[in-house]
């Protein structure tokens, strides 16, 4: 499994801050592809602002459609980055190096883009602002503490906010390196961004000490921020399917189980367009793939427990609701797919090391993860809502409108244009965690055998 | 009073970064007046190095104070200031109250966390003093804050180690 | 530069393999003092009592709600010697190499899981059917439960047959862990002990392809506890739990449940290596870094057993539909409110509060006392879970098959009988480990001597570092 390349750290600046010194072929293009397709959206948002919720699909009983469902799924993307960043710094685990700052990343842009569904969902997202902060109690608009919507606000901003500066202080090191390799304005910038890191053992050591401690607090906000967003749905008895204590682990664990599985995604395009063949290699997917295979059988637990505890109370409403989202067209067909694409197609794929190990293979099983862990929103939040009342005066059920699709396709242009802006001016992977496993790492001999080996401090 | 100088010596190898580390401590320079700077993290000690106590593990601690603090009075406040009763729960609804507490609790320590981490890392100090561009490419630099007196015994003991550079600033 | 020319081999000092075979295998500590022979009669006295305790409860019996304490005694074991062996097999599927010498302690559990299978079939008399309300409500009337139209004594029968294979497959994963040792009680014994290493050891002999066999068969064995345990939660919890009180709808219950199985666990084999190092002379094979290990995995976990519980609770209050609040008032605020706000300060508030700090958790006192409080505390939980559940009978049957408990039971308070059913239960299962250690060494030597051939004090410059290989 161990793929060591043992690289110096001239050849590992030049190679990693390819991106950042010069300006790949295809980035230009790239990004100017995704600004139209973002710019597009933008004025998608525009027109409903202008027109209503109405150009939308929503309606009674619907109100929560796709854009819930992408805000959740956005989230639980988002946990990606806690996920492979913090535990795995922890744990110790060599294999991570590549992988945090891109997952780090991830989070940052994906919460980002998640809060804009909740903003817009609001019709007329500036009188939020008297929702949300204490000001101004003779309009009748006050903060509900006692609200899991007024909690969602607190938990995302507290994840953005950590996840942000978690990023930024790993970051530090590798300012230290671009102020050092640029000049003219860009070395002005980076020795301010960097605010004069010069490598002295006292740095390192905080910057060590710094990724323990945050791991250690990022990682409870982690657990806390998709529960909270569950229990949007989860306290309230009034729809059917929602009101289940398990969704708390089941959204973060579903959450994690999408968010790897984009890392992996995201890994695999690093590796092809930059081509760092050397920093991201197979075995890096194997190990991601073993968690995931761990993680997604959790999921599916927590998928059945969520599922029989449906039927579990004999209570008709609900199992007409559980027949209607498994055996009822076209939510059966939905169901279908989701389990399909969400567990019983990658995961299998994923017991075999041929496949762990081939990249595209990995590539496209992340993705199909991802489209049934969207699916799986849509199929918790739609179905209920659409038999919350039984008597309604509309008989249509849910028709997601083409703005809102128009949205959909936003939101991932939107996170992958940051992430290619991101890449221009700061390096995708940590150079300093990359050299650390230089010294780090080496090889021992036991017998005739040749093994890698770790180097750990003493106490 | 005699000028504080910074002179740095670039070596290429961390042996001989750790054997001028070796020199300056025989030719008893204080502990804390001399560094040394890589792009690397080595392991703590690796050269000898002197590094003292740090404190920030006080400040998580403080940050989370902070944050509750301001969770309590937001809850209390705007439940206590408009105090209508919703879906039956009690006006100041301590289990509710309680996820909005925790999550600026935590968001509190991990600011502190983040201004701890560069406070104690002596940061920002946009003026590098003696520096060289090389130490993020492998380089192993050795630094020394001293007087006037005894800057050319510096030099000399940098030298003796196998410097391929010294700078002074 | 490669790291290679930069490190250079330091003293060793630790235990030599001669010297761990010796002592371990042969003489010293599995030699039992007379202080230890003197704590396993005691056991064997309360043990005996347990089984008074358990006959005169058939004898002197009300009902259901009579046999609460002695589900929750079950639980509470199942809880702490099922989950033990947890600790020996995820973190060796992470491929950590401290948790080598604690491995042997936590895989001991598993031998308990057996006895308390057997101990289960006294409960099964007294564990209602499906359709324990048909003579007066009629044969299609049955208990909600998660078996939905399978026959009426399909819990019965499942829960035997789980916990049995839990137990198999537990014992046989402890068994093949320590095949190498038996070989070497075989090599280095004496008496009865080397006759038993010899039967057991099955010829094994360290072939590379018995290492290899080995290997594979404690992956295999590992993986399947780990998925048997999960199952066993999920049944044991939901049958003798949540589907004895109408309207109790919980779907996180049984997570709750295994989660709080994870935490007992950790905290069992945190005193399993205190009293290794205390009273087994194994001082110089575990030490502060297992605890600290430990101790993080145990801190973990105790922040997962207020995430559950909470997770569960702030639905419910929330809701507050008939059954939400019922809920709420049987388990938290109702009969057993002491109770509950003993074990939320015992489970959760104070380890919370031992184990934040760096050097407690860093050191070999600080773990064993937050794990006893734990222990304690999760005793409790059980109680207040099972007693309530089991009394939880409606006295008009009519409403048993509804969705909301409109009898609240009273608190029921332990008899003598449950007390002695309390101390002699779980004192069965700690004598059949301690039994058992008679032969079995307390730490896995194998474990021990491949960590020192992988592992190895250097100096790295001027810093004394350890090298660790990662076999793959």
């Amino acid at each position: 499994m161990q793929q060591r390349r043992i690289l110096d750290e001239f050849t590992v600046n030049h190679e990693l801050l390819r991106g950042n010194l010069a300006t790949p072929k295809w980035w230009l293009p790239t990004v100017l592809g995704l600004l139209v397709v973002v710019l597009f959206g933008f004025t998608l948002m525009g027109i409903m602002f202008n027109r209503g919720l109405g150009v939308t699909g929503l309606s009674r009983p619907v109100y929560w459609g796709l854009f819930i469902t992408t805000f959740v799924f956005w989230v639980g993307i988002s946990h990606a980055g806690i996920m492979i960043s913090a535990i795995l710094r922890l744990t110790q685990a060599e294999w991570r190096r590549p992988v945090t700052r891109a997952a780090e990343l991830l989070t940052v842009f994906s919460l980002l883009t998640a809060l804009f569904f909740p903003l817009i969902h609001a019709g007329r997202p500036w009188r939020i602002f008297y929702w949300i902060t204490p000001y101004d109690f003779a309009r009748g608009i006050f903060p509900n503490a006692r609200s899991p919507l007024v909690w969602d606000p607190f938990a995302i901003g507290t994840y953005l906010t950590g996840s942000t500066l978690f990023l930024y202080v790993a970051l530090l090191p590798d300012l230290g390196v671009l102020r050092d390799r640029t000049t003219g304005w860009k070395r002005a910038f980076y020795t301010v961004a960097s605010l004069g890191w010069r490598g002295n053992p006292r740095q390192w050591r905080l910057q060590t000490v710094a990724g323990i401690l945050l791991s250690a607090l990022m990682l409870p906000i982690f657990v806390s921020v998709h529960s909270i967003v569950s229990w949007d749905f989860a306290v309230t008895p009034a729809v059917e399917g929602w009101h289940s204590t398990v969704f708390a682990p089941y959204f973060v664990v579903g959450a994690v189980h999408s968010g790897v599985s984009a890392v992996v995604t995201m890994m695999a395009l690093m590796r092809w367009l930059w081509g760092w063949d050397n920093y991201i290699r197979p075995e890096h997917f194997d190990a991601l793939a073993r968690l995931l295979i761990v993680v997604a059988c959790a999921w599916l637990a927590l998928t059945f427990a969520e599922l029989i505890f449906g039927v579990y109370s004999l209570e008709a409403p609900e199992r007409a609701l559980r027949e209607m989202q498994m055996f009822e067209w076209p939510w059966n067909l939905l169901f279908i797919i989701f389990f399909l694409t969400g567990f019983a197609i990658p995961v299998p794929l994923w017991f075999f090391k041929r496949v762990r190990n081939n990249i595209a293979m990995m590539f496209w099983t992340s993705i199909l993860v991802n489209i049934g862990m969207w699916l799986e929103r849509f199929l918790i939040i739609v179905p209920g809502l659409s038999r919350k009342q039984p008597f309604v005066f509309t008989w249509d059920s849910y028709q997601v409108s083409p703005l809102e699709w128009g949205l959909l396709l936003w939101s991932f242009a939107w996170v992958m244009m940051l992430m290619l802006l991101f890449s221009k001016f700061f390096p995708l992977i940590p150079l300093f965690e990359t050299k650390e496993s230089q010294v780090f790492t080496t090889d021992v001999q036991i017998g005739r055998v040749t093994m890698p080996a770790v180097i750990r401090e003493l106490d | 009073m005699a000028a504080s100088n910074s002179v740095l010596g670039l070596y290429d190898t961390p042996n001989a970064g750790a054997d001028a580390m070796d020199g300056l401590k025989s030719a008893g320079f204080e502990l804390g007046t001399f560094d040394v700077l890589t792009g690397t993290p080595y392991p703590e000690g690796a050269f000898g190095e002197y590094v003292p106590q740090h404190r920030l593990f006080r400040f998580p601690f403080f940050g989370a104070m902070v944050g509750i603090t301001l969770a309590i009075l937001f809850t209390a406040g705007t439940q206590l200031a408009y105090p209508v009763i919703t879906g039956g729960k009690p006006i100041l609804a301590v289990f509710a109250m309680l996820i909005i507490a925790y999550e600026l609790t935590m968001l509190g320590a991990v600011v502190a966390t983040v201004v701890g981490i560069i406070f104690e890392s002596r940061l920002p100090n946009l003026n590098l003093g003696a520096y060289d561009t090389r130490i993020t490419e492998g380089y192993i630099g050795v630094v020394v804050e001293c007087e006037d007196d005894r800057l050319e015994e510096a030099r000399g003991v940098l030298q003796t180690a196998g410097a391929l550079e010294i700078k002074t600033a | 530069m490669a790291t290679t020319s930069l490190i250079t081999d330091a003293p060793d000092h630790r235990p030599s393999n001669i010297e761990s075979t010796a002592l371990l295998a042969g003489e010293g500590r599995t030699a039992a003092g007379t202080g230890l022979k003197r704590f396993m009669w005691l056991l064997a006295a309360l043990s005996v009592i347990g089984f008074v305790g358990i006959v005169f409860r058939f004898i002197n019996d009300d009902g259901r709600q009579d046999w609460g304490f002695y589900a929750a005694t079950l639980a509470w074991m199942l809880t702490i010697f099922g989950g033990a062996p947890m600790v020996a097999i995820a973190p060796a599927l992470a491929k950590a190499d401290w948790v080598r010498p604690v491995a042997r302690i936590a895989s001991l559990g598993a031998i308990v899981t057996a006895i308390i299978a057997l101990l289960m079939i006294p409960l099964l008399f007294k564990f209602p059917a499906l359709t324990q309300f048909s003579e007066v409500l009629g044969d299609d009337v049955r208990r909600r439960s998660i078996w939905f139209d399978s026959p009426s004594y399909a819990p019965h029968f499942w829960n035997v047959l789980i916990l049995l294979t839990l137990a198999l497959v537990g014992m046989a994963m402890a068994y093949v862990m320590a095949i190498p040792d038996f070989a070497a009680i075989r090599d280095h014994g004496t008496g009865w002990k080397q006759r038993w290493g010899k039967k057991l050891a099955r010829g094994f002999y360290g072939r590379q392809q018995q290492w290899e066999w080995l290997k594979m068969r404690i992956g295999i064995t590992g993986a399947l506890y780990f998925a048997m345990l999960l199952y066993t939660n999920f049944t044991f919890s939901l049958d003798f739990a949540v589907s004895l009180v109408p309207g109790w709808k919980d779907s996180l219950f049984p997570f709750y449940h295994t989660i709080t199985t994870f935490q007992a666990g950790i905290a069992f084999t945190i005193i399993g290596v205190w009293a290794a190092r205390r009273w087994g002379g194994m001082n110089k094979y575990v030490g502060h870094e297992q605890m600290w290990s430990l101790g993080k995995f145990m801190l973990a976990t105790t922040l997962l057993w207020f995430y559950f519980f909470y997770s569960s609770f702030i639905v419910f209050w929330y809701g507050r539909s008939d059954s939400d609040s019922a809920t709420i008032k049987l388990l938290v605020s109702g009969p057993y409110i002491y109770l509950f706000w003993t074990v939320f300060f015992l489970v959760f508030i104070i380890p919370w509060w031992i184990m934040i700090w760096n050097k407690v958790r860093d050191s070999v006192w600080g773990p064993p006392i937050a794990a006893f409080i734990i222990l304690f505390g999760l005793f409790l939980d059980r109680i207040r879970i099972y007693v309530s559940s089991w009394s939880a009978v409606p006295d008009d049957l009519e409403l048993a098959t509804t969705s909301i408990l409109q009898d609240m039971p009273d608190t029921m308070w332990p008899d003598v009988f449950d007390v002695f059913i309390m101390v002699g239960l779980p004192a069965l299962g700690l004598l059949s480990i301690l039994l058992v250690t008679r032969l079995v060494p307390l730490v896995s030597l194998w474990e021990i001597q491949q960590s020192r051939l992988i592992t190895k004090p250097v100096r790295f410059l001027r810093s004394h570092v350890q090298l660790v290989g990662k076999p793959d």
